[in-house]
């Protein structure tokens, strides 16, 4: 037996290898998954970077060819484009602030007290979530508007002329409803991982009531706070839908709308606002991305967490927290209620209530005009299934693959993120309409594939972020396992990966399908006939008549059953208790 | 057992991704021919002859591209190389004008059979275009609807005349779009212009606006306005009148004697990818079950065939036999399009709120003086000041003559255009200040002592 | 079972990651039937060889040979091997029947003969039917066998195991050590083994690898490693050691005497540490459990005795440890059996330690 030599201690730093005829050398890059990352980068190529690089191209290029950026200085001394923005911006902000006002209550009490209904609590609040912001509008015209429930009650009890839903107020109370849960969900959270010893060691220093509240918990909770705040301004700023409803265009997203329709595709203007758009939204995500890496500090603790639940409530307070809890829920769900209403009613106009009722709302949009529920399906089932298979591939590459350029991949597949729709809309158009399909002689753009391929860049990162989540659960010596066994790569991957991921990619997918589902924002742009437009162009459509406010609603009705039972399904399928939902 | 169902799990799963990656339209058969059509209709109107258009044509099928008139222009124009639409289907003619002039449509005579019992001018205005540009399919007057339910909960009286509209008790209550977004309204605007002349007619229809609880940006949302009740009454083209009627709203309808009839078009795309169908959707828009499709209630227009009004509903006036009080001239109208548009904008539209103001304080005065006269107070100084205030808060800037000589320049040069819009917003401003200012003195005047 | 086992060549094997090397030049060569183990501490490079061999991990450079056939760039799929991970990579999705069966079926074995092959694997391990049960219904030790079934019942060539022990509690772990080494000797199959534990490695293997920042540090029967390891590190990975500077004075037929650098002298024997010379600078080795615990002005009788001052000691019932600093300065630990005996000792106190010339290990160099 030999012995070797023995060698100094301690060990000899890393030598270079000597240098024999003899060695071979490793191949640092697997081929199978350069091969897969160049497709995947052709693929996000063509439908992420070259939209939005053509966007930015229209905008900064200049009459005579070169870079400018005279047409960007144009829109800030373009007063309509200036008081778009600040309507837009205006409308993000009240937007926040009152989803604060309401959401911030109803988590506090959730997270810290226990009280019967705690549980439904959660839940209702989390509702209107499934109903999107543009069909609570046609809602909330009928409660708020001038001829709505409340007004009238208002009129004819006290003599108010109450005028909630004029203007920006409208859009504001209409989005606020609708995203107030996003806040809701956030600081929950967070309340929730907040270290109870943390607060407990305030306690002991003397800190009590309010002072232990502001000194310990909100610090604790401001970064998850900041964080969702921010993405809930870049959505609110994203929905054109509200606004389109209500009639109110002097905001960013429908003025880009209006420049590339009605004045035309090659209108600069429109880009330059679609730029104004994106650097808005970039922003805040880079902002809240910011805050979320600083914020690790606040929830990783280790430790006892928080019991479900906290301090059981009697007596007064009791009461007093429920009744709060009702008003604010109640309130939510206004436009739910509104929406149902609506759906059903033949006549309702100045009356508390509909004065006809009617299912021919419902027979008009599945028996006479199914096409846009069917379309809908379609098209966001087919946006899920791309999204889908493209985010767990990237998914697979961003964690196991051997391959250089991981890291644009991500960045990439994730900057939809910040991409408001509008925006993604008119990238397609403009890159799109120029590709003619050899064997239908149409472009690209024309066709019903255009929405499939919108929707999946729209929702990729959602999809990209329910892969990596399942990917992550399964521990890379399983697949090795498989390989030792005797299984080839690709089989591995399919007998011992997929089935382990599936549950958690088919959540994402899901999920992808729900948002694609009431995507608005893209689809005003992107839609030419009504035989190709889904519900959420239906509902607008409708919306645009006169008598077609039931029709509307009915369709709202379908939106919001879609959005709820996907919701449900995603929920079941990631396996998580709270809502799959993430912003 | 399980094993079973996973490998049907996975299985189902595979076969969905790959379909999704694979699948892809075989839709556009060569077994139906298509036809396209960019509308500005509601969807009541087009879906209905979508149905009908099929049933007729069996191997075709329709396609609509829903769109706002100015939005429809746009996308012709820019596919002007490559269309993608074969009909272009609206009401408003001045849209047809401009795509006519700007060489954009296709000439087209449709046979005989389909002119059948079509006169050639409605109430004095061409139904088809001189050279067969574009075709006249059904007509439609413009009028007053209103919100019986609204009008009974604020206690106000039905309407029966434009100048009803400037009763101060209407304050608030009216709703109108703007003639620049509309071509139905600016029809509508002319109509008023024309059958009251210049000069008065531009008084009414500023103060018209001063009563205007809001002008809204798009035609549908002055009938969607009053059927939700949000306000009264609304000035409209007579076919949202009817329809709301029709569809059991609580709703009524009123042509004032003074209005007038045109025509809403049709016309072919030039270069439409498939000539054919545009011909065939023509030809069946005019045919006899074409035009009856009009008497729908939810459609409620009035067609051009005038053969058919024997079988009209109730409710459906015959417009070829309405005395029509105004003979709509079309080349006057066009000749000023863009003067009436933009001068409406500036001096109504765009100071809307000064102008609410100004005829809200009048209506106030008014009252105060009435209430002095009653209490035997000396009242000349104030109804002096009265008229003088009235006068401001109604000013015509711009003549008859004015508005001829500047149409060229405007439409011509954008310097002159937006130097013209600045004078007439100006002087409408300061002149609705002033009459506010002194509606404000009279309102004074009235009540002291 | 019919097994047909290799040997396993590995020559000039290296491997980097980023700019540390993992696996510096290795070269081996493992018996047919072997039981052979990489011992180390963790980032030695012995799971990085041992995922070499396994084909889960390219070398940058040299050649992995079964029999002589060169294996280097064959797929692991296609190496015919069995492997246990060290957290077992039980697949969640599938029965316990289903991970057992999982690489029958990719080996498309005959469908008869699969069940009958799975039951005959689960019974080797002790687990016969709970061949329906979910992974996660079993408990740790359970877990561990259907890993082992797992990576035997396709009759490999070689069983690869990456410390398959480390997640078990202490007395489950001896009893499966015992299992491991019987079920090993019963198929006689070439077995290799990565550990971090020196008891089990010494328990289980018939040669044990030591490695040490990406080196081979010495190849040796469990005896021969322990009883005369090759260097400092060996010595006081395996077991622990004391170690102080010196040099040799003289050499004769029955001893070596060793000058210390306080100045005392030792005595070693000859049969143990062959080959010094007189004036060569060497390092003295004493593991802790040969020194005995004695008095300050206890007689030397015979043995060697080193005198210095007791600074800790350790009470752990069935032992008790000490630190000694000797008169030199220089701190040894040592390791006292019967220690109700040895409490008399009071820390602070002076003290001495004894033991006999066959203990004393020279390593030649000085540390």
């Amino acid at each position: 037996m030999s012995i070797p030599a023995p060698l100094p201690l301690p060990a000899p730093p890393p030598v270079p290898l000597p240098a024999r005829a003899a060695l071979r050398w490793r191949v640092a890059v697997d081929p199978g998954h350069a091969a897969l990352m160049a497709i995947l980068l052709a693929i996000l190529g063509v439908f992420v970077v070259l939209p939005i690089g053509v966007v930015l191209k229209v905008a900064l290029t200049g009459a005579e060819g070169g870079m400018t950026l005279s047409h960007l200085v144009r829109f800030f001394h373009t007063p309509l484009y200036m008081e778009s923005l600040v309507n837009s911006l205006v409308a993000g902000l009240w937007t926040v602030a009152i989803g604060t006002v309401l959401a911030l209550p109803l988590a506090f009490v959730v997270a810290r007290y226990d009280f019967p209904g705690r549980m439904l609590v959660v839940t209702l609040a989390t509702l209107p979530l499934v109903i999107p912001p543009f069909v609570g509008a046609i809602a909330l015209m009928q409660i708020f508007g001038r001829a709505g429930t409340v007004t009238l009650l208002f009129q004819d009890l006290f003599g108010l002329r109450l005028n909630i839903m004029e203007g920006l107020r409208g859009i504001i109370l209409a989005q606020a409803l609708h995203f107030f849960p996003f806040i809701f969900l956030t600081v929950t959270t967070a309340l929730m991982n907040v270290d109870r010893s943390l607060e407990e060691m305030g306690q002991m220093m003397g800190a009590r009531g309010w002072r232990l509240q502001r000194r310990v918990v909100f610090p604790l909770v401001l970064p998850s706070y900041a964080a969702g705040a921010l993405l809930t301004f870049v959505k609110a700023v994203d929905d054109i839908g509200t606004p389109f409803i209500l009639g109110f265009k002097n905001m960013l997203g429908p003025q880009a709308y209006l420049r590339i329709t009605t004045v035309g595709r090659d209108d600069v203007d429109g880009y330059v606002i679609c730029v104004v758009m994106v650097i808005i939204s970039i922003v805040c995500v880079l902002a809240s991305n910011w805050i979320v890496s600083r914020r690790e500090y606040a929830t990783l603790q280790t430790g006892a967490r928080a019991p479900e639940g906290g301090r059981t409530l009697t007596g007064w307070r009791l009461t007093g927290v429920l009744g709060m809890c009702a008003a604010i829920i109640g309130t939510a769900l206004i436009p739910h209620l509104g929406v149902v209403l609506l759906s059903f009613s033949k006549v309702w106009s100045l009356s508390y209530l509909p004065s006809a009722y009617t299912l021919g709302n419902y027979a008009e949009i599945f028996l006479r005009a199914p096409r846009f529920v069917v379309n809908t399906l379609v098209y966001s089932v087919g946006a899920a299934l791309l999204s889908v298979v493209l985010a767990a591939a990237i998914a697979y590459l961003l964690q196991r693959g051997r391959v250089p350029g991981k890291g644009l991949l991500d960045w990439i597949a994730m900057m939809p993120i910040a991409l408001p729709g509008v925006v993604v809309g008119v990238g397609f158009l403009r890159v799109f309409y120029g590709i003619t399909l050899p064997w239908i002689d149409q472009p690209l753009a024309a066709t019903w594939v255009i929405f499939v391929l919108a929707y999946m860049v729209r929702r990729l990162p959602y999809a990209l972020r329910a892969s990596h989540a399942a990917l992550h659960q399964v521990h890379p010596s399983l697949e090795d396992a498989a390989g030792i066994a005797g299984a080839p790569r690709l089989r591995a991957f399919r007998r011992v990966v997929l089935p382990l991921i599936l549950g958690g990619v088919i959540a994402g997918g899901v999920l992808v399908f729900v948002t694609a589902a009431v995507e608005f924002s893209a689809t005003i742009i992107l839609v030419s006939r009504i035989e190709q437009s889904p519900l959420a162009y239906g509902i607008y459509i409708y919306s645009q008549s006169a008598l077609g406010r039931g029709s509307a609603a009915a369709l709202g009705v379908v939106a919001i059953v879609i959005v709820a039972l996907g919701t449900y399904l995603a929920n079941r399928l990631s396996g998580r208790g709270r809502m799959a939902f993430t912003l | 057992m399980r094993t079973v169902m996973r490998s049907v799990t996975l299985l189902t799963a595979l076969l969905m991704t790959s379909g999704g990656v694979f699948f892809f339209p075989a839709r556009t058969s060569a077994q139906t021919q298509q036809v396209a059509v960019i509308t500005s209709f509601p969807k009541e109107l087009f879906d209905a002859y979508k149905a009908a258009f099929e049933k007729a044509n069996p191997g075709w099928t329709m396609a609509v591209v829903p769109k706002p008139t100015s939005a429809a222009i746009t996308h012709v124009r820019e596919r002007a190389a490559r269309p993608d639409v074969d009909v272009f289907w609206a009401s408003a003619v001045d849209a047809f004008i401009f795509l006519k002039a700007n060489n954009l449509l296709e000439r087209y005579a449709p046979p005989a059979e389909f002119r059948r019992g079509v006169p050639d001018k409605v109430a004095g205005f061409p139904i088809n275009d001189a050279d067969g540009f574009f075709h006249g399919f059904a007509v439609s007057g413009y009028g007053i609807m209103w919100n019986k339910t609204y009008l009974a909960r604020n206690r106000l009286p039905a309407p029966k005349e434009w100048d009803d509209l400037i009763k101060p008790e209407y304050f608030g209550h009216l709703v109108i779009t703007a003639p620049s977004r509309s071509g139905t309204t600016h029809l509508t605007v002319e109509t008023i212009l024309q059958g009251y002349g210049w000069q008065k007619g531009w008084e009414l229809l500023i103060q018209m606006g001063g009563s205007m609880g809001t002008i809204t940006e798009r035609s549908f949302g002055v009938p969607e306005a009053v059927i939700a009740g949000h306000y009264g009454i609304g000035v409209v083209i007579d076919f949202f009148g009817l329809s709301a009627i029709a569809s059991g709203q609580p709703i009524d309808f009123v042509y004032p004697s003074l209005t007038s009839v045109v025509p809403a078009n049709v016309a072919m795309i030039k270069g439409a990818p498939n000539p054919e169908g545009a011909r065939r959707f023509i030809n069946f828009l005019l045919s006899d079950e074409g035009q009856r499709l009009l008497f729908k209630p939810e459609i409620a227009r009035l067609p051009v065939r005038t053969t058919l009004y024997a079988e009209a509903p109730k409710g459906i006036p015959n417009p070829f036999k309405m005395r029509a009080g105004v003979q709509f001239d079309a080349d006057l109208s066009a000749g000023r399009y863009n003067v009436t548009n933009r001068m409406y904008d500036q001096i109504i539209t765009f100071r809307h709120a000064d102008l609410k103001r100004a005829w809200e304080s009048i209506y106030r005065a008014e009252k105060a003086v009435e209430a002095a006269r009653a209490a035997g107070r000396d009242v000349t100084e104030a109804e002096r000041l009265l008229i003088q205030a009235r006068a401001s808060a109604r000013y015509v800037h711009v003549s008859e003559k004015m508005a001829a000589e500047v149409s060229g320049g405007m439409d011509r040069d954008a310097a002159y255009r937006s130097a013209k819009e600045r004078e007439w917003g100006e002087v409408a401003r300061t002149s609705y200040a002033r009459a506010l200012q002194q509606a404000n003195q009279i309102e004074e005047l009235a009540r002291r002592r | 079972m019919r097994l047909q086992p290799v040997d396993v060549e590995v020559r000039g094997l290296h491997r980097r990651f980023r700019d540390a090397v993992a696996v510096h030049d290795l070269s081996l060569l493992i018996q047919r039937g072997e039981f052979f183990t990489f011992l180390g501490p963790s980032g030695c490079g012995k799971t990085t060889t041992l995922r070499m061999i396994a084909g889960l991990l390219e070398p940058d450079a040299g050649e992995i040979l079964f029999d002589g056939r060169d294996m280097t760039r064959v797929p692991p799929w296609h190496r015919n091997i069995g492997m246990v991970f060290q957290n077992y990579a039980l697949w969640p999705h599938m029965t316990v029947f289903e991970n057992v069966a999982f690489g029958l079926v990719e080996r498309r074995a005959p469908r008869g003969e699969i069940s009958g092959r799975v039951e005959e694997a689960l019974r080797l391990v002790g687990l016969e039917g709970l061949g329906s049960r979910l992974p996660s219904q079993l408990s740790g030790g359970q877990q561990q066998r259907v890993a082992l079934a797992r990576a035997v019942v396709v009759e490999p060539a070689l069983l690869l195991l990456d410390e398959p022990l480390s997640n078990l509690d202490a007395k489950l772990r001896v009893q499966m050590r015992n299992e491991l080494v019987k079920l090993q000797r019963q198929l006689g199959i070439t077995t290799i083994y990565v550990t971090h534990d020196q008891e089990e490695a010494l328990m289980l293997s018939t040669r044990v690898a030591v490695m040490h920042r990406g080196h081979l540090m010495q190849i040796g029967s469990p005896q021969d490693v322990y009883e005369r390891p090759a260097d400092p590190f060996v010595a006081d990975f395996l077991g622990g050691a004391n170690f102080l500077p010196g040099a040799v004075r003289a050499t004769s037929g029955e001893g070596i005497a060793v000058v210390l650098e306080g100045g005392e002298v030792l005595h070693a024997s000859a049969s143990r540490n062959a080959g010094f010379a007189a004036g060569e600078r060497v390092t003295v080795c004493l593991r802790p459990e040969v020194l005995d615990l004695v008095p300050a002005d206890g007689a030397a009788d015979g043995g060697n005795v080193l005198h210095g001052t007791l600074r800790l000691r350790n009470y752990l019932g069935w032992v008790m440890t000490c630190e000694i600093e000797l008169r030199g300065g220089a701190l040894i630990r040592a390791q006292a059996a019967n220690p109700r005996v040895q409490l008399r000792f009071a820390e602070g106190g002076p003290i001495a330690v004894r033991f006999s010339p066959e203990d004393v290990l020279l390593l030649p160099g000085s540390a």
